[in-house]
């Protein structure tokens, strides 16, 4: 702490020196909706100074006195240039307008991913969300997620799996924020759509490496979404109907220009038709996005967002299961001095698992709680140097999981698994500097404090091991508690820190080349508790403590960027190692499911990957696409503890459950005219790792296969190709109400990918045979998409 | 509560638009390895006097017959002293008419198989009664499946594991811990699909140690439908309670153990 207020302290003298500079700021807005925008660029002609939004879209920049001409520009907006003389620190807030819209001739201007060659920051996948929107989806369903795998280092383990990994990482190791607040389950439906209704976004970023010292707490990706503000001039609505899902929302000003608010619902509804057919069983998701923006001043906005999402699966009332996400946050953006910006969030999120079966009796609920106040300050030091520092402090409650009898006959006993505790806060300092013309750097830490609480029960074993090894069997067992400790709630148990130093470098050789490097380190305290491919609803979150190491990841990465041909074209190309200590594996049998000694069965390993990753985009005119390809290896080791232990798998390395050599994805949309858009996607993969049986044998009238080491062989390699078109009519020039129709076919050539094989005895002919699972066929879907 | 998620991911499975289709893979053969099913179990209302053990081999995986494993010698020893000869009467079938139970004691099992030695420990585990059948019809999807309780008390006093055996058309099995029901009257379940009234079904209880309850429980997580998919646990080889004590490397698969049983059978109503 004395270290961080020395340099701020240093870097205040450093300011008072440059007396003859005035300062900049406001907020740049689009012109239609109000909406502020990220990511906008602010140059001053003739000059090297310049800025850019934050992603409350305000930009604070320092110049010599005197006369000036500032740009503003944004790709898909119209450019805008104001003169301004200098004599005094003033407020400027922009409204852009959108190019294309308002022309007669279709101008495609349609990116705002436009790779930025000088900043020191790599390893991001943007995505825009009208480009999200463009691309063909199985059922038609938009969906955020999904279009993330079609970007270099982004996959997941099959089709119908849950959430997505990030460069050879774990499902569990991604921080998904959605507003600033952790979403814990990405997924509906085990995984079919991910739970963003992509009209309530604004946009998103997906970082994979160089990741900034703000964020913490996973150890592979941050894919930070941004829900969009409110209309805050009209009223406005858009919607959609599709195959599986319709979705609407609505927004608009409170008090105009000063207030809006934003509401947005989804449901899938195939349910409803169930239901027409006499049939009890249902299986639905919904969710609701909200926001409300109060511009109080030019100093002062206050934003209220809120997101609740549930998946329901009822089989004839025995079989109840509901899950789902909630949060809501509060935040405080204010301008401290005009070149301090600072925002103050709270942040409440929830992730609820619930189940009754009836015929066994039972109801269980289980979940993840927690509470976060944070305070980030963007410090904008003079035009070479900025400066991002915050703290950040979140308390948790782990409900591991509670079982109570669902009728007065039922022969099950209440129980409660013993909640858990915790408390992690984080003080970050980042500096963002140009060191020379051509080089910059971003560099900071982050100092982590993770404190495992009190809990009503926690075991104690004999040299704390928690895990046995049979040398007789050659198997891991569970050891017995030799007894139990009790601390209050209040109390620390165990406390972990750690300094986590990252830095990224970028080069440019000139103004359309650059070379860029980065190393970070980042600590996990919390584990998802899941030993299938793919993690499922029910799994539970459990915090580092007594039996539970902190997950440790350093990632370096190295890239070439370049853009071609006046920014039509451009090319990013980076390779990346990274390592995990102390990455959680199961022993074999373990049981997950209510088990309130998880330290029983769990054993610590290790991970790496490392991989190269190439990304060609064409950014303009009637064709856009890009060609996105990821050759990675992504490894797990966990070694017997000592020499006669076995460990997993022999202790030998093996890959995976979502370990792809070969990634590729080809992406073209091309505007045939005003009304019609075409698109399509080719997918290529290779299988994913799995297990074949190498024998058999009987025992108690089962057929048990013999299996080859872990992941040694793979599934068929994977690929499909999809075409959707979009189609806007043209009577929508010139009046409210818009619509237009999306047509699209999934899996064109029908591909019997798999997702699986399934070896198993077939009952009638009692013969052993290997059974191909494939989910998607040819899909064909429709949706009408309206606005007004 | 272990049969939860495969039941879940049977529902994802119904719920996906999914197809499957038998396909042709070329697979690697392990070398053979022997396979022990020595299930020593006393039905209540018997002797508990003739018992068989059973001694095959692994098989590629495809193949239709599995290997007995000829000319071993086996035998068991009671805590009492007493040795149990097993004689071979037909292919890797072995058997003792002769056999003396004595709950709760530990028995050691001999094999020499090809010149090596294979050795086992367990207790033989008492079980309590089965009490009753009982039947309802609102299971399965559609809620109009006949579904079938067989009810029994479990001790409060100790940690119980159970191995249900019901016999309908074929064979089929579940385990039972007490975590959630200890000291409780209650049930294991029971549903098929084509149970129609007439039809009789044989429930049987048996004790099983806790061990052998982890091990059939990886077992019943390998065997079957429920393995591969994005939501399965990875597939690993199962290790029983058999040493090959002449050349560990070369173990065995398979199980000792020692059960007390008892069983009702139910027609439906």
């Amino acid at each position: 702490m004395r270290t961080l207020l020395s340099i701020l302290f240093i870097f205040s003298i450093f300011t008072t020196y440059a007396q003859e500079n005035y300062i900049i700021n406001g907020v740049i807005k689009d012109s239609s909706s109000n909406e502020t925008l990220y990511g906008v660029n602010i140059l001053v002609a003739n000059s090297n100074f310049g800025a850019v939004t934050n992603e409350y879209g305000f930009y604070s920049l320092k110049l010599p006195e005197g006369n000036h001409q500032i740009i503003i520009s944004y790709l898909g907006y119209q450019e805008q240039t104001i003169t301004v003389d200098l004599s005094e620190n003033i407020t400027l807030n922009f409204s852009l307008s959108e190019t294309s819209e308002s022309l007669d001739e279709v101008v495609i201007t349609d990116d705002t991913e436009k790779l930025n060659i000088r900043k020191p920051e790599m390893s991001v996948n943007k995505l825009d969300i009208s480009t999200i929107q463009k691309l063909p989806v199985v059922f038609g369903e938009v969906d955020v997620v999904k279009s993330l795998l079609l970007l270099p280092g982004v996959s997941n383990a099959g089709e119908g799996s849950s959430g997505f990994n990030v460069r050879g990482g774990a499902v569990d190791q991604n921080l998904i924020l959605l507003d600033e607040a952790t979403i814990y389950n990405s997924s509906h439906l085990f995984g079919l759509f991910s739970v963003f209704n992509p009209d309530a976004i604004k946009n998103l970023k997906l970082y994979k490496g160089g990741i900034p010292a703000k964020y913490g707490g996973r150890v592979s990706s941050v894919l930070e979404i941004f829900q969009k503000d409110g209309n805050s001039k009209e009223f406005k609505a858009n919607g959609g109907i599709g195959l599986i899902s319709s979705r609407i929302l609505a927004e608009g000003p409170i008090v105009k220009d000063k207030s809006s608010f934003l509401v947005g619902g989804r449901s899938s509804y195939a349910h409803l038709f169930l239901k027409l057919t006499d049939n009890d069983n249902a299986a639905y998701f919904y969710d609701l996005n909200t926001k409300l923006t109060f511009r109080l001043d030019n100093s002062n906005s206050i934003l209220f967002s809120g997101y609740f999402g549930r998946d329901v699966f009822n089989i004839s009332q025995s079989f109840k299961n509901t899950y789902g996400n909630a949060v809501f946050n509060l935040r405080w953006n204010h301008v401290l001095t005009d070149n301090i910006f600072t925002n103050l969030s709270v942040i409440y999120s929830d992730y609820y698992y619930g189940l009754t079966l009836d015929f066994v009796g039972f109801n269980w609920n289980s979940g993840i709680k927690n509470l976060n106040l944070k305070y980030d300050f963007n410090h904008y030091i003079n035009d070479n140097l900025s400066l991002d520092y915050g703290i950040q402090n979140t308390y948790y409650e782990f409900n591991p999981g509670e079982i109570e009898p669902s009728t007065a006959t039922s022969g099950i006993i209440n129980y409660k698994l013993t909640k858990k505790y915790a408390f992690e806060s984080a003080l970050y300092l980042s500096a963002e500097q140009k060191l020379t013309k051509n080089l910059s750097a971003e560099y900071g830490f982050r100092f982590s404090n993770f404190f495992r609480l009190g809990q009503s029960e926690l075991n104690l074993y004999k040299g704390d091991q928690a895990v046995n090894f049979n040398n007789d069997f050659k198997i891991y067992e569970n050891a017995n508690p030799i007894s139990t400790k009790q601390l209050s709630k209040n109390k620390v148990e165990k406390h972990f820190w750690a300094i986590e130093p990252r830095a990224s470098l970028a080069y440019s050789l000139n103004d359309n080349e650059s070379v860029k490097l980065s190393y970070n380190r980042m600590n996990q305290y919390l584990h998802l508790i899941t030993n299938t491919s793919s993690p499922t609803p029910l799994d539970i979150w459990a915090p580092s403590g007594k039996y539970i190491e902190p997950q440790i990841l350093d990632q370096v990465a190295a890239g070439y960027f370049r853009n071609l041909s006046d920014d039509k074209y451009s090319i990013e190309i980076e390779g990346f190692y990274k390592f995990i200590k102390n990455r959680i594996d199961y022993i074999d049998g373990a049981n997950l499911i209510a088990n309130n000694a998880i330290e029983q069965v769990i054993l610590p390993g290790k991970a790496r990957a490392y991989g190269l990753e190439f990304l060609f985009k064409k950014n303009t005119g009637r064709f856009t696409g890009w060609l996105s390809y990821t050759l990675s290896r992504s490894e797990q080791q966990t070694p017997g503890r000592t020499a006669v232990e076995t460990g997993i798998n022999d202790g030998n390395w093996y890959k995976t459950a979502y370990d792809k050599t070969h990634d590729l994805s080809l992406i073209g949309s091309y505007e045939l005219n005003s009304r019609w858009q075409l698109n399509s996607n080719f997918i290529y993969q290779s299988g994913l790792p799995t297990t074949y049986p190498t024998g058999q044998y009987r025992f108690e009238n089962l057929t048990i296969p013999v299996y080859s080491p872990r992941n040694s062989e793979r599934l068929p390699a994977y690929h499909r190709l999809d075409i959707s078109a979009t189609y806007t009519p043209s009577k929508n020039m010139g009046r409210n109400y818009k619509s237009s129709w999306n047509f699209g076919i999934y899996n064109v050539y029908g591909r019997k990918n798999a997702v699986s094989l399934n070896f198993r005895n077939n009952e009638d002919t009692g013969n052993n045979e290997a059974v191909r699972l494939s989910l998607f066929g040819i899909i064909p879907s429709v949706t009408y998409n309206f606005k007004f | 509560m272990k049969n939860i998620k495969t039941f879940i991911v049977l529902i994802l499975v119904i719920l996906l638009y999914s197809c499957e289709d038998v396909v042709n893979v070329d697979l690697e053969e392990s070398k053979p390895r022997l396979v022990v099913e020595a299930s020593i179990i006393w039905r209540k209302d018997t002797s508990g006097k003739d018992q068989i053990i059973k001694l095959t081999t692994t098989a590629p995986f495809f193949d239709t017959i599995i290997p007995p494993a000829k000319d071993a010698r086996v035998e068991i020893f009671s805590e009492s002293g007493v040795t149990y000869e097993f004689d071979e009467v037909d292919p890797g079938i072995y058997r003792n008419n002769n056999f003396n139970v004595e709950l709760n004691a530990t028995y050691i099992l001999n094999i020499e198989y090809k010149n090596e030695l294979y050795t086992a420990t367990e207790k033989f585990k008492p079980v309590v009664q089965l009490e009753e059948i009982t039947q309802t019809q609102n299971g399965g999807f559609n809620g109009d499946e006949y579904e079938l309780k067989g009810y029994y008390t479990d001790p409060a006093e100790e940690t119980n594991y159970y191995l249900f055996r019901f016999t309908f058309e074929d064979l089929s099995i579940q385990i039972y811990d007490d975590e959630f029901t200890n000291g409780n009257r209650t049930f294991a379940y029971f549903s098929k699909e084509d149970l129609e009234p007439g039809n009789e079904v044989n429930f049987e209880i048996q004790g099983i140690s806790e061990q052998f309850y982890n091990y059939l429980y990886i077992l019943s997580s390998q065997a079957g439908d429920s393995n591969g998919g994005p939501f399965q646990t990875q597939p690993t080889t199962v290790r029983g309670n058999i040493v090959n004590t002449t050349n560990p490397d070369n173990f065995a698969f398979g199980y000792f153990r020692l059960s007390q049983s008892d069983d009702l059978t139910y027609k439906i109503q």
